[in-house]
C-alpha cells in the first residue's frame, strides 16, 4: 500500500493550485494481482510513471493485456494500486477518490448501459448521479445525441440499439456531466470505419475545447489522429512515450505500429 | 447524501422491474398466488392441530417468504449489473456506498410490502379472519397498531433480505452465479423459518439462527390475535433488528472490498 509521505502531499497541492497545469500524475504505479492455484502473480501493471497535462489528449498504446484498462481503472477508482502514488485533478486516488469522482467520467470498453432504459432515459440517469440540473442534462444530452446522430433513436430502449449505436450512447453518457477530465477506455472498439470516423471527429472537437482526455487503443490510427502525446505499454510497462510525431521521427520509422514493432519485435494488433 | 440520487435508483429499480414481466410476475405475484393455491386446497385441513387450519399455521410464513425472495432479486439484480459493466460505471460517479445502499433497501421493501397486502387480501377472501383485524373484542385502535406492527416486521426482514442478497452478490460476478447462491440463504430460512413451522416437526430450536422465524413467529402471533404490548413480540423485534444490523455490517464491508479491490 502507498504511504504518502509530507514531499507527496504538498506535490499534491501543487497539482490542486490552478496556475499547475497537470491533470493527472502517475509515479512508479504498480498493480500486481494474486496468481490463482500457486501461479505466479500476475504484475498487470509494473512500475509505470507518467504524467498528463491540462487541456491534453493522452493515449494508453498497446496491444490486449499490456495494462492499460488496468491504469485507468486504478485512476478512477476502480482498483487500488499494489504501489507507487497517482493523482488526479490533484488528488490522491486512494485517499481522495470522493472528490476525483466529481471532476471525471469514464467511458469503460463495454457499453455498461441499463437495457431497460430507453437512450434519452441512460442519459437522463447519469446526469442524476452527478446532480446536474434537470434542464442542463435534457439540453445537453439531446445536443451529444444530435452530434452523433442518436437523436431519432432517443426514445428506444438501448436494448434495441445495434452494438454500434450502445457504444456512441455509452460515449455521449461520458460527457454528460462535462468532465474535467475524461477517461476513454477503447472508445471505438467493434465500430465499423464509418462510425469510428465519426467518434474521432467528435472527440477532435472535445479536444478542441481544451479538454483533458486520457484514452486507451490498439489502433494506431486513432493514436495518431488524435493524441498530443502518447504512452506505448507492453506487459505492464511503459516503453516508449512522447508525441506521436516525434516517437515516429526517433524510430525513423513510417507509424507507431512500426514503432511498437521496432522495440518489441511484435505487431500491437497481435492476438486482437 | 443526496435524496436524488436514491430516488433516480429507487426509480430504475421500479422501472427494472415493470419493464421485464417476467420478473415482475416472479417476484411480486408467486406468493400471492401461493397463498391462493394452498388457501382453496388447505383452509379447512387441521392435520398440524385441532385449533388452527394447516392454511392459517403457514400463511405468516408466507407472507414472510415474499421478503426472503428479495435476497435472490438484489443478489442478481448486483450480479447482474457487475456481469454487464454498470457496476463498475456508477462506482465511478460520485453516487456512495450509503446512497446506494439505502436506494435498494427502499426498492425492494416495497415489493414485500404490497405481497403482505396482495397475500392477506388473498387469503381474507378465501375465508381466513386473522383476529388481530378481525377480532371483536379489539378496538381499532389496537388493530390499527397490530397492522403496523406486522408491516415493521416485513419491513425489517426485508431489509435483513436486502443485506444478505449484497453479501451474496459480493461473491460473484454474474446474474446467473448470484441467483444459485441466494438459495443458500434463502433455503435454510425457508425451511426453518417460514412457512413450514419447525415446531410441527420438534425442531424450533434450530429456526432460531434465522431472521425469517422471528418474523414468521411474530406475524403468526399477531394474527391470532397476540396484543401489541406483549413481551414476546418485542423481543422477537428486537432480535430480527439485531439480526438484519449484524448482516448489513457485514454486507456493507463486503461490498466495499468487492467495489474496490
Amino acid at each position: 500500500m502507498i504511504k504518502s509521505t509530507e514531499n507527496e502531499n504538498s506535490k499534491i497541492e501543487r497539482i490542486n493550485d490552478p496556475t499547475n497545469s497537470i491533470a493527472i500524475e502517475v509515479e512508479k504505479l504498480k498493480k500486481h494481482f494474486k496468481g490463482k492455484r500457486g501461479m505466479e502473480d500476475v504484475k498487470a501493471v509494473d512500475g509505470i510513471s507518467f504524467h498528463v497535462e491540462k487541456g491534453e489528449v493522452f493515449g494508453l498504446l498497446g496491444t490486449n493485456g499490456a495494462g492499460k484498462t488496468t491504469t485507468i481503472n486504478i485512476l478512477t477508482g476502480v482498483l487500488l494500486p499494489t504501489e507507487g502514488t497517482a493523482s488526479v485533478g490533484g488528488y490522491n486516488v486512494e485517499k481522495e477518490m470522493k472528490k476525483i469522482k466529481k471532476m471525471i467520467s469514464v467511458c469503460p470498453q463495454e457499453p455498461a448501459l441499463y437495457k431497460f432504459l430507453s437512450g434519452l432515459g441512460n442519459i437522463k440517469f447519469f446526469g442524476n448521479m452527478y446532480l446536474m440540473p434537470k434542464d442542463k442534462i435534457i439540453e445537453r444530452g439531446e445536443e451529444l445525441l444530435k452530434l452523433l446522430g442518436l437523436y431519432d433513436a432517443r426514445n428506444r430502449l438501448s436494448r434495441g440499439y445495434s452494438g454500434g449505436m450502445k457504444r456512441q450512447l455509452s460515449l455521449i453518457i461520458s460527457l454528460i456531466n462535462e468532465p474535467d477530465i475524461l477517461f476513454l477506455d477503447e472508445p471505438t472498439v467493434g465500430l465499423d470505419p464509418r462510425n469510428r470516423r465519426k467518434v474521432w471527429d467528435f472527440l477532435k472537437a472535445q479536444k478542441d475545447q481544451k479538454n483533458t482526455i486520457i484514452l486507451t487503443t490498439h489502433y494506431i490510427e486513432e493514436a495518431e489522429a488524435l493524441c498530443d502525446r502518447v504512452a506505448i505499454m507492453d506487459y505492464g510497462e511503459i516503453i516508449a512515450m512522447g508525441p506521436p510525431q516525434e516517437l515516429i521521427e526517433e524510430h525513423q520509422v513510417k507509424n507507431l505500429e512500426e514503432v511498437f514493432m521496432k522495440i518489441t519485435g511484435r505487431s500491437i494488433l497481435e492476438g486482437i | 447524501m443526496k435524496l436524488r440520487r436514491i430516488l433516480t435508483l429507487v426509480k430504475l429499480e421500479m422501472t427494472r422491474q415493470v419493464m421485464d414481466p417476467l420478473v415482475l410476475v416472479f417476484t411480486t405475484l408467486l406468493v400471492p398466488i401461493l397463498i391462493l393455491i394452498f388457501g382453496l386446497a388447505m383452509g379447512d385441513s387441521y392435520g398440524w392441530g385441532p385449533d388452527y387450519s394447516i392454511f392459517e399455521i403457514m400463511l405468516p410464513g408466507f407472507l414472510v417468504y415474499a421478503g426472503l425472495l428479495t435476497i435472490y432479486d438484489v443478489a442478481a439484480g448486483v450480479g447482474g449489473e457487475r456481469e454487464t459493466g454498470i457496476q463498475k460505471r456508477i462506482n465511478t460517479t460520485p453516487l456512495t456506498t450509503a446512497e446506494y445502499l439505502l436506494s435498494q433497501m427502499a426498492s425492494y421493501t416495497i415489493k414485500p410490502i404490497i405481497q403482505l397486502a396482495l397475500g392477506l387480501g388473498i387469503a381474507v377472501a378465501v375465508g381466513y379472519r386473522p383476529l388481530i383485524f378481525f377480532g371483536t373484542t379489539y378496538s381499532i385502535g389496537a388493530k390499527f397498531a397490530g397492522c403496523l406492527l406486522v408491516i415493521a416486521f416485513m419491513v425489517v426482514f426485508s431489509f435483513s433480505s436486502v443485506g444478505l442478497g449484497l453479501i451474496t452478490a459480493s461473491f460473484v460476478n454474474t446474474s446467473n452465479a448470484a441467483g444459485g447462491l441466494a438459495f443458500a440463504f434463502i433455503v435454510p430460512q425457508q425451511i426453518f423459518g417460514s412457512f413450514i413451522p419447525p415446531a410441527i416437526f420438534g425442531m424450533d430450536a434450530l429456526g432460531w439462527v434465522f431472521p425469517s422465524w422471528y418474523a414468521t413467529d411474530a406475524i403468526g402471533m399477531l394474527f391470532a390475535g397476540t396484543s401489541f404490548y406483549f413481551w414476546r413480540l418485542w423481543v422477537r423485534f428486537g432480535v430480527l433488528l439485531g439480526f438484519t444490523i449484524v448482516i448489513y455490517i457485514i454486507g456493507i464491508l463486503l461490498y466495499e472490498r468487492k467495489k474496490r479491490r
